[in-house]
């Protein structure tokens, strides 16, 4: 029996833990640390004897509902729901939500704003908790604006901040050509800005598929036609009632699942919109931990699932080829980085992807409980990798360059172990996690492709390049960091492993990468399907990923730890491509060019112009004469126009009635003539 | 003994008259003169929010211009009493705002209490002639509180928006003599639907509006209408509007067209909007607030109470374009309001943009969006009043309303910059801040409605991605990064004074965003009662 206060109370208490710290004084910023580190740990508790409850008989629960808002025959609700993946994934965001706090507590020791950080990131995870527990899409979609709006506020964290011009990312970005082209664009500020408009993109198409589920809720006369069960009932054999846009049927259906999957490819930065998660590394080490890993990126993949019964063929292949497309596009980017945050920002792209070409497979190649186990096992070791990262930075004074670090495997013995864990279970390795999820991933779309055929093999492929690349890019960055003999003594010879209880964190992140904590049983919570064919596409997978863990972990080995100049024979080899990917394959200046300094700042201001003309503008700031011309085409000026003219003509007619007899008979000629033509003419 | 409503009209303008008495205490008068009709119309809200209904409460009616059949006749239904709240709301803190102005501070707040005054005779009133002489009346106190108070410019953008707003209303005056003209001087005896007895018959049919109904053997129910411009009269003979030609047109078309003249230049609605940058820039920031917070409300009003009522017809027929109005409005309006770099000017078309949900959630017919539209009304009263107070705050500080001049004010001023994030992420429609309501009813139920409402409602929706960016990106301008100007580090942070005018807005857009229910069970008898006559005047 499930007490009905029990998913309420773990919905609530980071909401509780946001409340309470904001109250606590900003001196006092450990104080605020442990309260909200001790009710997150509660709220987690709370999580697994909710999960223990749930996971083992398989089946959801429907906690309290409550209407929020009745719109006269549509109804708003809040309430929680729970199966195994919500609850899995619920005490997964307050674990991890705990450690990171009680991780940050030492990270921002000596930082001033650190009292800002526990409430911020509190309802950060409240918000994320809301996507998670909602019973509805569209209490679904207010967790998923405030995740936006937690991000902002992290990402920003040190608002006052000034761009970073001599940060090894933007000098190689600027050196290679590609960025620069803002000069702020590094600064926390605009990474803010950025993730919010880029995901705003997504929340439009997101709120245009809701539109579609609501017409199609309506044609079918249910009151509230969003919660999860109403929805299964109006989708039911793949197909929606009524009409929006023109689309009917199961067009109507992937209208809406592509809507909906629009605001995933925002969120969870997925390609074209993917270039805000790199930006927004600009926030504390800690933030980008619980960003990449249980929060805010895990949310577009987790609304995806959720919805999964929604999904049509047609939207699942799109899932799917934007999952391939992003997993090697970003891997090959992070191959060429060399800010230690930027290769596990793209890993993290790249990862992302991964999880969508499962959920592409589609439900009968075993692709949603694939491309959930993948989100899982990813947010454990992501998060512990962004942890390490975060000690690494810290022990060298907040440098960031590759270039400048090597042999901190002996001064922080604690993080190199445990980076090393987390390494080998994001390439794959045997053992680790990784080795099982991503055998489901690429079982689930090796299977779909086998089944499909033709473009069907596309994501599978993508998917395996994309991996042999993780496989060399983590290890190099594990190399490059704490293997080989010191870059740069001064950075590197003040290196230590982090506080006692800030190791602690690590080491309890650490036995979750390890594959017989937990993976086998995890398959089977998310019912996982089984049968001769699942076998066989996991054995052929397996082989395929040892294969390509070989060759891509092989060269890391060769050419970062033993030869150098074998990474530089390759870079020169492929030059171009090399390049390319240098450049973030343009993605990122195309954005700038075409939207923040085409359409936003570029076009806006000539609308301005076009709707008021220049008059009255800021002399300060012009500097040059208003313009004549575009005063009087603007449209207040023609507007003033009319007004003009009005006047005109009766300053101008004024003059005939002023009593010079010569005007009045002249003008009563040209009005007789007048009327003479006319009558002629007619 | 007076009732609640006349009270809220007439403590206005008796304070405004108190106002000029010699001394320091007119901003006293001021302030009590705002807090009756707040008071009232909070009351009255929550009425409405206990016990939702369509009808007309607190109604009381004297006899004043009885030969034409004109009166003082007031009541309020949800939507009059939001306004009035609103209204006594914004007055309050726009006065609170102006507490220390130096420019003969008697009669200019003798000026804001008249402007008030005939602001809440609109909403109160059930007589269309006393609708149109407040509603021209406004205009003079607005003239000059603009012409005398304002900046630079300040003669020509008060010019320009008396000519706009008076040539916006003089159709108006005709639609009122004609109605008045077609109408026998004996009164007409109209049909009436059963439904209407029932929404609005308080002693169970046997009167309506104060009129005896008269039953048939067969069925048809119809009452005798009297010559008058008590607008519940006018509405029961839309029948007859429409069957009356004027001017080679239907006379309800005619109405139609007045009272949409009338009320798009008041929203604004693009194209009709370029008076607002010009009167918002030179307004001093109170007037700035007055006419963000109450004054573009009142063209919405008027189509909520005038134009959709009187003549249900029309706005069945031309639905759909006011529809297109809205959505160029919204799209337009944060186009261009990310193009501005004057703060004011870049509020202002936000403003535009976020009235236009107003016109595309009335104009879908559909009980959520014509509802919606309203929330959309009040919570943008909310919003914008913030900004325009913000934007206030900074101008007094720097003398300058340059948004590339600030930056990094979030160091010197940390409550200033949290309470202008709160105000541009309510602006940016973000769930659980008032913005998010009215804007998500709006696009919900032009989503459901029929036509082309459903693609309205997506092109609406780009509108996310264009509010976020101005809003935010002001924000980004003003408070965040480091700071750009040294001067700025002396800057203090928000006074007493200016707390006393922006956190009880940021309470209730608070309060709003995460519990919106009573405000909406409040709104939408009346809305959804709205929708239903217009939909029964489909053929």
């Amino acid at each position: 029996m499930i007490p009905a206060w029990l998913s309420s109370a773990i919905l609530l208490a980071p909401l509780a833990a946001a409340v309470l710290t904001l109250l606590v004084p900003r001196s006092r910023p450990a104080l605020a640390h442990g309260l909200a580190a001790g009710v997150m740990a509660g709220c987690t508790a709370l999580a697994v004897w909710l999960a223990t409850l749930i996971v083992p008989g398989g089946v959801a629960y429907q906690g309290p509902h409550l209407p929020w808002l009745d719109l006269g025959g549509l109804v708003l609700g809040v309430g929680t729901f729970v199966d195994p993946m919500g609850a899995i994934m619920a005490v997964i965001v307050g674990l991890l939500a705990t450690l990171v706090l009680i991780y940050n507590a030492w990270y921002m020791h000596d930082d001033e704003l650190a009292g800002r950080f526990p409430w911020q990131f509190s309802l950060f995870v409240f918000a994320m908790l809301t996507v998670v527990l909602a019973d509805n899409l569209f209490m679904s979609f207010v967790g998923w604006e405030l995740v936006g709006l937690g991000s902002y506020l992290l990402i920003g964290f040190w608002f006052a901040k000034p761009a970073v011009k001599d940060d090894a990312f933007y000098q190689q970005m600027k050196g290679a050509g590609a960025r620069g082209i803002l000069e702020d664009r590094l600064s926390p500020a605009h990474a803010q800005l950025k993730a919010f408009v880029m995901n705003r993109v997504g929340d439009a198409g997101f709120l245009i598929g809701i539109g579609a589920l609501l017409a199609a809720g309506v044609a079918s006369g249910v009151r509230e036609p969003l919660t999860w069960s109403n929805l299964a009932l109006i989708a039911q054999g793949g197909a929606l009632p009524g009409t929006f846009l023109g689309l009917s049927g199961s067009e109507l259906l992937t209208l809406a699942c592509l809507g909906i999957f629009c605001g995933a490819v925002g969120k969870s930065a997925q390609f074209p919109l993917h270039t805000w998660l790199p930006d927004a590394m600009q926030g504390p080490t800690t933030a980008s931990s619980i960003i990449h890993a249980a929060t805010m990126v895990a949310a577009g993949v987790f609304l995806v699932a959720r919805c999964y019964p929604l999904f049509t063929p047609d939207a699942l292949a799109v899932v799917g080829w934007i999952g391939g497309i992003t997993c090697l596009l970003a891997a090959s980017i992070a191959c060429v980085q060399w800010d230690l945050k930027a290769v596990l920002a793209y890993s993290t792209v790249s990862q992302l992807g991964l999880m969508f070409v499962a959920l592409g497979a589609g439900a009968a190649a075993g692709g949603q409980a694939a491309g959930i186990g993948h989100l899982f096992t990813h947010a454990l070791f992501k998060c512990l990798l962004f942890l390490c990262a975060g000690s690494v930075i810290h022990a060298c004074a907040g440098h960031q360059d590759l270039h400048r670090m090597g042999g901190l495997m002996r001064r922080m013995p604690i993080t190199a172990a445990c980076a090393g864990v987390a390494v080998l279970a994001i390439i794959g390795a045997p053992f680790f996690s990784g080795f099982w999820s991503k055998d489901a991933v690429l079982a689930a779309a090796l299977l779909h492709g086998q089944t499909a055929g033709g473009a069907a093999w596309g994501p599978f492929l993508l998917a395996c390049a994309g991996s042999l690349l993780t496989a060399g890019y983590m290890l190099r960055w594990w190399i490059r960091i704490f293997a080989g003999h010191e870059r740069d003594h001064a950075v590197c010879h003040h290196a230590h492993d982090p506080a006692w209880y800030a190791s602690a964190v690590l080491i309890v992140l650490a036995p979750f990468t390890v594959m017989f904590v937990w993976s086998p049983w995890l398959g089977h919570a998310l019912g996982a399907p089984h049968s001769e064919a699942h076998a066989h596409a996991h054995h052929s997978a397996m082989l395929v990923a040892s294969g390509l863990l070989l060759v891509g972990g092989g060269f890391a080995v060769l050419a970062f730890w033993w030869k150098d100049a074998i990474a530089a024979a390759a870079a020169r080899a492929l030059r171009p491509l090399h390049n390319a990917c240098g450049e973030l394959w343009g993605i990122d200046r195309l954005w700038d060019v075409l939207f923040t300094r085409g359409l936003g700042a570029g076009l806006a201001r000539v609308s301005a112009v076009l709707d008021l003309g220049t008059r009255d503008r800021l002399a300060s700031l012009e500097g040059a004469a208003p313009s004549k011309l575009s005063d009087a085409l603007s449209l207040d000026g023609l507007i003033d126009g009319i007004g003009r003219t009005c006047r005109q003509i009766g300053l101008s007619s004024a003059a005939w009635h002023d009593g010079r007899l010569g005007a009045y008979i002249g003008l009563a000629a040209v009005i007789g003539a007048a009327i003479l033509l006319l009558g002629v003419l007619l | 003994m007076i009732g609640a409503l006349t009270w809220s009209v007439v403590a206005p303008l008796a304070c405004g008259a108190l106002c000029l008495l010699p001394g320091r205490a007119a901003r006293w008068f001021a302030l009590f003169g705002a807090l009756v009709p707040l008071a009232v119309g909070l009351a009255a809200l929550g009425d409405f929010a206990r016990h939702p209904g369509a009808d007309f409460r607190l109604v009381e009616s004297y006899p004043w211009a009885a030969s034409v059949g004109a009166g003082w006749t007031v009541g309020v239904d949800g939507i009059g009493a939001a306004m009035l709240a609103l209204s006594g709301l914004v007055a309050a803190i726009a006065t609170i705002s102006a507490w220390n102005e130096t420019r003969n501070p008697r009669v200019y707040h003798a000026l804001v209490m008249l402007l008030l005054a005939a602001m809440n005779g609109v909403f109160v009133t059930l007589d269309l002639l006393v609708f149109y002489v407040c509603w021209e009346v406004m205009l003079v106190p607005m003239l000059a509180l603009i012409g005398v108070w304002g900046g630079e410019q300040r003669r020509y953008a008060a010019l320009k928006f008396f000519v706009y707003t008076l040539a916006g209303s003089v159709l108006m005056l005709a639609m009122l003599i004609m109605l008045w003209n077609r109408t026998p001087a004996g009164g007409r005896t109209v049909a009436v639907q059963a439904i209407e007895i029932q929404a609005h018959s308080h002693d169970g049919g046997a009167t309506l509006h104060g009129l005896p109904v008269e039953r048939f053997s067969d069925g048809s129910v119809s009452v005798t209408v009297p010559r008058g411009f008590d607008l519940r009269h006018l509405q029961l003979q839309w029948r007859t509007w429409e069957g009356e030609r004027v001017l080679g047109m239907s006379l309800a078309a005619f109405g139609f067209l007045a009272v949409l003249l009338a009320a798009l230049v008041k929203v604004p609605a693009v194209p009709l909007h370029t008076w607002l940058p010009h009167a918002h820039v030179q307004a001093p920031t109170a007037i700035s607030v007055l006419l963000a917070g109450i004054l573009l409300k009142l063209g919405v009003y008027a189509l909520y109470r005038l134009a959709w009522p009187l003549f249900p017809a029309q706005a069945l027929h031309w639905g759909w374009l006011i529809g297109v109005i809205g959505v160029i409005g919204i799209l337009w309006g944060a186009w261009v309001a990310l193009g501005q770099r004057d703060l004011k000017r870049l509020v202002a078309y936000s403003s535009v943009s976020h009235m236009g949900f107003c016109l595309l959630g009335l104009a879908g017919l559909t009980a959520a969006g014509a509802t919606g539209g309203m929330v959309q009304a009040v919570t943008h009263g909310l919003g914008s009043s913030l900004l325009f107070l913000l934007v206030g705050v900074i101008y007094d500080r720097a003398h300058h309303r340059n948004v590339d001049g600030f930056g990094g004010l979030a160091t010197p001023m940390p409550r200033y910059a949290w309470i202008l994030l709160i105000a541009a992420l309510a602006g940016a429609g973000l769930p659980g801040l008032a913005g998010f309501v009215g804007e998500a009813m709006a696009l919900f139920g032009s989503f459901t409605a029929g036509g082309p409402f459903p693609w309205l409602g997506a092109l609406a929706a780009l509108s996310v991605i264009l509010s976020a960016a101005y809003m935010l990106w002001t924000v980004k301008r003003v408070a965040y990064g480091p700071l750009a100007h040294p001067e700025h580090a002396a800057y203090t942070d928000l006074d007493a004074r200016e707390l006393a005018a922006t956190v009880p807005l940021v309470v209730l857009i608070i309060v709003v965003g995460v519990w919106p229910a009573p405000l909406v069970d409040a709104l939408r008898p009346a809305c959804e009662n709205l929708v239903a006559h217009v939909r029964s005047a489909l053929p």
